[in-house]
């Protein structure tokens, strides 16, 4: 009995930890899938984007010693204005039936972003703030971080914010316009290139707060982290249906809390691989993802 | 001389590479699994001429037809996936096989030493060529034989029937179908000849290198496979070929003498390529203007 | 239109401008000077590498050179002349640059790649054996620094390395706690698995020296872990025994969790800066101190101190650099002041310009053009035949049919932002 409840303590935390570090997963997922809905594009540079905004923010931690607060601030504005440039240089000038050359774009600016942080940086890993940063609370047996419990906070938040600007603003109804029939939004008058630079701040000042919270889940900020944060971010999308924010909200905390489950039982090096054999799974089972979005796949 | 030489080796493997993504594309299928048959072509070619002792034609061609396997098998599922779904579902693909060689263990003795790939440190002593005494030039010789004969048979396929078949089908599927294609079949022959053509490039790498780990198949080599058709336009193989050119010649070799600058203006170079030519920077003009001016004709 | 044009224009340069670049520089009469080329990480997250190696070279060469530069065969005083290359952290363009060092340049040896994984490619590409004429591999010295992962330089007998001695190191770190810490028994830890230097480092040599000395993981030991290098290395791996990680992760509650759990006196956290800083801030979180903290020799660099100074105080790590010596400590600052930083790794770059001084004046080097293979296997058969030579900390060993060195050591310990020299086993 003794052992069997040590288990299960053990496991429910694990379960936990998994789900609170996943809301950073859920917010680089909506940021995918923000814009793919709008555009039906793939814009490669989103990770490096968020995470370069989070370097920024830490900028002004280095040289003013700014608060917290502050660094997450401008952490969002700094990877919305990184996002608004994106656009400009990958997106705006390509033209619109050409998937293939703004996908190459957006590598191209991947690459550029992400040497320009080396550069700064010399790659070194640095310390990032965080809040709350080793406050823990502790529940019975179960422990559950402070800093974790700010960033699920945080992505709660600032997901009712984006949802409350795509729903109740004129701005988002053109967004939604465009991203659903953009001829019918062209003509009634909608500005699709100036709507679609704002979906790019919009889901860029989203990625910078994902940037800012998985450095300061962490604890450490480093170029490292772009290419494997950029593949979870994708597959979230695709578990989460294409398109679909609530979607990518769950399937984040889903493969936050099963890695964790997987590396608990099956040790590190096959953790990944069963990641990856739940998005096959759903792409066999449900391709349309966890709410089956009414976005087409294509 | 001999840097040259390895350079023209790494360029006609990128070549090949490339060419896998390209077959997909002109299905319209975009695929970021090529890193994974790449790899498996290099191992398994590997394994076959180091724990084997195979020569290096057997052991190529099975770990080309190795790959093609398994892309066959891929080319299934994928069937039901399109555009980013398949995209994200071929990352997963090639990172699934870069993590199961990654966990792959298998050294056999060999003197007083063992040989065969072993997990994170690698797999070494590939050593066929050097150990057989092949020059450089006899090595670049052999790289450039695949390279010619698979961009022979798909320029040669492009021109026939089976071109405008895969065309059709990239350029609008429910036409295709309605005019008698049978898409299955398109786009499993497509990915398993995708398949087979990385095979036989991460076969080349492997030998040529003398070493693989897992690390050297990343996503961000599953992003170059695309990276070289979609740069060098869809219209010809020769698109390939020149963004190859471009991006491991120049951009990666040539601007050495940028130093620090060098990978920042690599990015930099790829968004200008894609804003001016966005249709890849051998387009059908420049294909026209380039037949006008070695005096093949051809008309607007 | 006209921006199309310009920026078409620009393109075009760029292309041109490469590819000229191409064209063999074909120095034409050179004026006796010892050329060395450089290559390493300055691309790349690993980029420090490459920075760091470089900024130690360039001061080394300035050295030999205000001390009236390498003196040739003949008598003739030559000045030293680096070039430094970027290879990134990849196997092909690590490859790439010594090709084209070695036909292209008239460098007399090569100081590359600084990654392990890198090195392990590059080494296979050059001759396995000397004079076995059907070998076609690169005939061209090679002297490596920063690429630590033990065993890589017998690949090839033109490759040797001067990086420091791990097995020794942790032999002789686990003797001392021992005597320091007489009451600690039992120790736990993890490593990064899909690096192989940590990994290596971790399984087949901390893990067996700890057990060497008298310590025992927790749960009864590990099967087949006898104390012997590399003995029951495989067993240490198993998901029942350590606790293990990925280069690039960030979540580390489980890991950190079974440390917890192992309850040890002593932790081990084998790995490079940032997934040490990342595992180390969650034993902070969770409240582990364990009586002892011992790291890999890769994290005892300022990025750590960078990244999480507060959770690595009092982690012990085996070091081949301290600025403790004159020479150390005014290598430590000429490293500053090109814009790197002199560590274990880097550090090494500085012997190796010395090295290679220490080689050309023994072998009677001619660095004429015409004398170029010559010279090159002057120098590849000047380093095999080095017994020992100074270090910044003193004498290094050559270990001479493996082409590795033997380094004096020290053991540093993190103590309020700083690495503090706490035993001194010279």
């Amino acid at each position: 009995m003794g052992d069997f409840w040590f288990e299960f303590v053990e496991i429910t935390q694990t379960i936990g930890d998994g789900l609170f570090f996943g809301a950073t997963y859920s917010l680089i997922g909506i940021g995918f899938t923000l814009i793919f809905g709008a555009m039906h594009k793939l814009n490669m540079t989103y990770a490096a984007a968020s995470l370069a905004g989070a370097y920024v923010g830490l900028a002004a931690f280095t040289f003013v010693n700014a608060p917290a607060l502050v660094v997450f601030l401008i952490s969002a504005l700094a990877s919305g204005l990184i996002g608004l440039v994106v656009y400009v240089a990958c997106f705006r000038f390509i033209p619109v039936n050409n998937h293939l050359a703004a996908l190459m774009a957006s590598i191209g600016a991947l690459f550029f972003i992400d040497e320009i942080v080396v550069h700064t940086t010399d790659g070194s890993p640095l310390t990032f703030p965080a809040m709350f940063e080793y406050v823990m609370l502790e529940v019975g047996p179960w422990g559950l971080r402070g800093d974790l419990l700010f960033v699920l906070a945080v992505s709660v938040a600032s997901t009712v914010g984006l949802l409350y600007v795509l729903y109740r603003s004129r701005l988002g109804l053109a967004t939604r316009a465009v991203s659903q029939q953009d001829v019918a939004a062209r003509l009634c008058g909608i500005d699709v290139h100036r709507t679609n630079a704002t979906t790019f701040v919009l889901a860029g000042l989203l990625g910078g707060v994902a940037g800012a919270m998985t450095a300061a889940a962490v604890g450490v900020l480093s170029p490292l982290v772009t290419v494997p944060l950029t593949v979870k971010g994708l597959i979230v999308t695709v578990i989460g249906g294409l398109g679909s924010i609530p979607g990518a909200i769950v399937a984040g905390l889903l493969v936050g809390g099963l890695e964790n489950v997987f590396l608990y039982f099956r040790g590190v090096n096959e953790r990944d691989m069963y990641v990856l054999l739940l998005l096959f799974v759903f792409l066999v089972f449900r391709p349309h993802g966890i709410f089956g979005s009414a976005i087409d796949r294509d | 001389m001999s840097y040259y030489l390895g350079l023209l080796q790494l360029i006609g493997v990128h070549t090949l590479l490339g060419l896998s993504a390209y077959v997909l594309m002109l299905t319209g299928q975009l695929s970021l699994g090529q890193a994974g048959f790449f790899a498996i072509g290099a191992y398994s070619a590997g394994i076959l001429t180091v724990i084997f002792e195979l020569p290096i034609l057997p052991a190529l061609l099975a770990g080309a037809l190795i790959a093609a396997f398994f892309a066959f098998l891929v080319g299934f599922p994928a069937l039901r996936v399109k555009g980013l779904m398949l995209v994200v579902a071929t990352i997963a693909f090639s990172e699934f096989v870069r993590l199961f060689f990654f966990n792959l263990s298998w050294r056999v003795p060999r003197g007083d030493i063992h040989v065969g790939p072993d997990s994170t440190n690698g797999f070494r002593e590939i050593r066929y060529f050097v150990a057989n005494g092949w020059s450089a030039w006899e090595i670049t010789t052999f790289v450039w034989i695949f390279v010619i004969l698979v961009m022979a048979a798909l320029w040669w396929m492009d021109r026939s029937r089976a071109g405008a078949v895969l065309r059709a089908v990239g350029e609008d599927e429910l036409a295709a179908q309605s005019a008698g294609i049978n898409l299955t079949a398109v786009k499993v022959t497509a990915m398993t000849a995708g398949g087979f053509i990385a095979g036989i490039g991460g076969a080349l790498y492997a030998h040529t290198a003398t070493y693989v780990d897992h690390l050297t198949f990343t996503v961000l080599l599953a992003t170059f496979a695309i990276s070289y058709p979609i740069l060098g336009g869809l219209s010809s193989v020769f698109g390939t070929l020149v963004a190859v050119i471009f991006i491991q010649g120049v951009l990666v070799e040539g601007l050495r003498f940028l130093g620090d600058w060098r990978n920042i203006v690599f990015g930099l170079l790829i968004i200008a390529a894609m804003n001016l030519k966005p249709s890849g920077l051998f387009d059908a003009r420049t294909t026209l203007l380039l037949r006008r001016s070695v005096g093949l004709g051809g008309r607007e | 239109m006209s921006i199309k044009r310009l920026s078409a224009a620009a393109l075009a340069g760029v292309v041109a401008a490469a590819l000229v670049a191409f064209a063999p520089t074909a120095s034409a009469a050179s004026d006796r000077t010892v050329k060395i080329a450089g290559w390493g990480a300055k691309s790349g997250p690993l980029r420090s590498f490459g920075v760091n190696s470089e900024a130690v070279l360039k001061a080394a060469v300035q050295a030999i050179n205000d001390a009236g530069g390498v003196k040739l065969g003949d008598g003739t005083m030559a000045d030293m002349e680096l070039d430094y290359h970027d290879s990134a952290c990849n196997a092909d363009q690590a490859i790439s640059v010594a090709r084209k060092v070695e036909s292209q340049s008239e460098a007399l040896i090569g100081i590359g790649p600084t990654c392990s994984g890198a090195a392990a490619a590059m080494y296979g590409i050059f001759q396995k054996t000397v004079d076995d004429d059907s070998d076609t591999g690169l005939q061209f010295p090679i002297l490596t620094d920063t690429a630590i992962r033990p065993g890589l330089a017998k690949k090839s007998q033109w490759t040797f390395r001067n990086v420091p001695n791990e097995i020794t190191m942790y032999d002789e770190l686990f003797k001392w706690l021992r005597e320091q810490y007489p009451d600690v028994s039992t120790i736990y830890g993890g490593t990064e698995t899909d690096q192989a230097h940590s990994k290596l480092t971790f399984a087949i040599v901390i893990v067996p020296m700890a057990k060497k000395h008298g310590f025992e993981w927790v749960g009864g030991g590990i099967e087949g872990v006898t104390g012997a290098v590399r003995e029951g290395y495989e067993n240490v791996l198993e998901v029942s025994k350590s606790s293990n990680w990925l280069l690039a992760d960030t979540n580390f509650s489980v890991q950190a969790r079974a440390f917890k759990k192992s309850g040890a006196d002593m932790m081990i956290v084998s790995s490079h800066p940032f997934t040490t800083c990342g595992m180390l801030k969650e034993m902070k979180r969770q409240r582990i101190n364990p009586k002892v903290l011992v790291g890999l020799t890769s994290s005892s660099s300022a990025e750590t101190l960078k990244g999480c100074a507060d959770a690595a105080e009092g982690i012990y790590i085996p070091t081949g650099f301290a600025p403790i010596t004159e020479a150390a400590a005014m290598v430590a600052a000429a490293a500053e002041a090109n814009g790197g930083s002199a560590d274990l790794h880097s550090a090494a770059a500085w012997e190796n310009a010395h090295i290679i001084k220490q080689v050309v004046e023994a072998t009677g080097v001619m660095a004429k053009p015409e004398t170029l293979a010559e010279d090159r296997r002057k120098m590849r058969d000047g380093l095999e035949a080095l017994v020992n030579v100074d270090g910044l900390l003193g004498e290094i060993g050559r270990v001479q049919d493996e082409g590795e060195s033997i380094k004096p050591y020290v053991f540093v310990q993190a103590r309020s932002g700083d690495w503090e020299v706490v035993h001194d086993p010279r």
